[in-house]
């Protein structure tokens, strides 16, 4: 999977959870949208279990685009796949 | 290897915030902690709900079965007595719910609640929680809570 494929399925999986359909990569997840440090967690949650990885706690608060969270996920992916 | 912890009722109410008429579950059937805890109640005609809930046909209000969840919950985290002092004092709140409820539930019915851990983080986390009486399930939810200490 390529990084606009991942990014695809992460803006899906971010879109309904915040009930946003339309989101550049680079909105502020809380500035632009709306969004708020639980619904962060739930997003991690979701794409936890979406791609059975596990995001360290210290990761979520650089998790603040859809740029942000594409990078922490292949960063955290990267060990699995090679 | 894990253990597994069992809680009656007068344990359950002094682990829970909450206090009567409001204390939604009755005993904690097992429970591993930090990840997964199955709680019980039993469902009496003799409850505050019932003659509001409704006055012609008795059943157990739906936002109850998710609060029943929540305390649930709750318990895995203040139950388990080396995970106590992380949360002593802690206050939970609920921050969304994302429900289903496909059965009605009524008086005679033994709910039994089970909660799954999908996230913890130090200030909230994610439950998977389904409701099931007699095997079959009657609600289901994802709670996300804050924790505030």
């Amino acid at each position: 999977m390529n990084e606009m494929e991942l990014k695809g399925q992460l803006k899906e999986i971010i879109a309904e959870i915040i009930e946003v359909d339309e989101f550049g990569d680079d909105e502020n997840f809380v500035r632009d949208l709306g969004v708020d440090s639980m619904m962060a967690l739930e997003i991690v949650a979701r794409i936890e279990k979406s791609y059975r990885i596990r995001i360290p706690e210290e990761f979520l608060p650089e998790i603040k685009t859809l740029t942000d969270v594409t990078r922490v996920v292949s960063n955290v992916m990267q060990p699995i796949n090679g | 290897m894990t253990t597994t912890i069992k809680l009656g009722f007068d344990q359950v109410r002094r682990l829970l915030p909450q206090a009567y008429p409001f204390c939604l579950v009755d005993v904690v059937e097992e429970l591993t902690p930090g990840e997964r805890i199955v709680a019980r109640k039993n469902i009496s005609g003799n409850e505050w709900m019932f003659p509001g809930h409704f006055p012609d046909k008795a059943i157990y209000p739906g936002v109850l079965l998710i609060e029943g969840m929540a305390q649930t919950s709750i318990l895995l985290f203040k139950g388990a007595e080396d995970q106590d002092a992380d949360f002593e004092g802690a206050t939970f709140m609920i921050a969304s719910v994302k429900s289903r409820f496909l059965a009605p539930v009524v008086p005679g019915d033994q709910v039994r609640y089970t909660c799954e851990v999908v996230k913890v983080v130090s200030t909230g986390g994610v439950m998977e929680c389904t409701a099931t009486v007699d095997g079959n399930v009657v609600a289901k939810a994802d709670l996300t809570f804050a924790v505030q200490r």
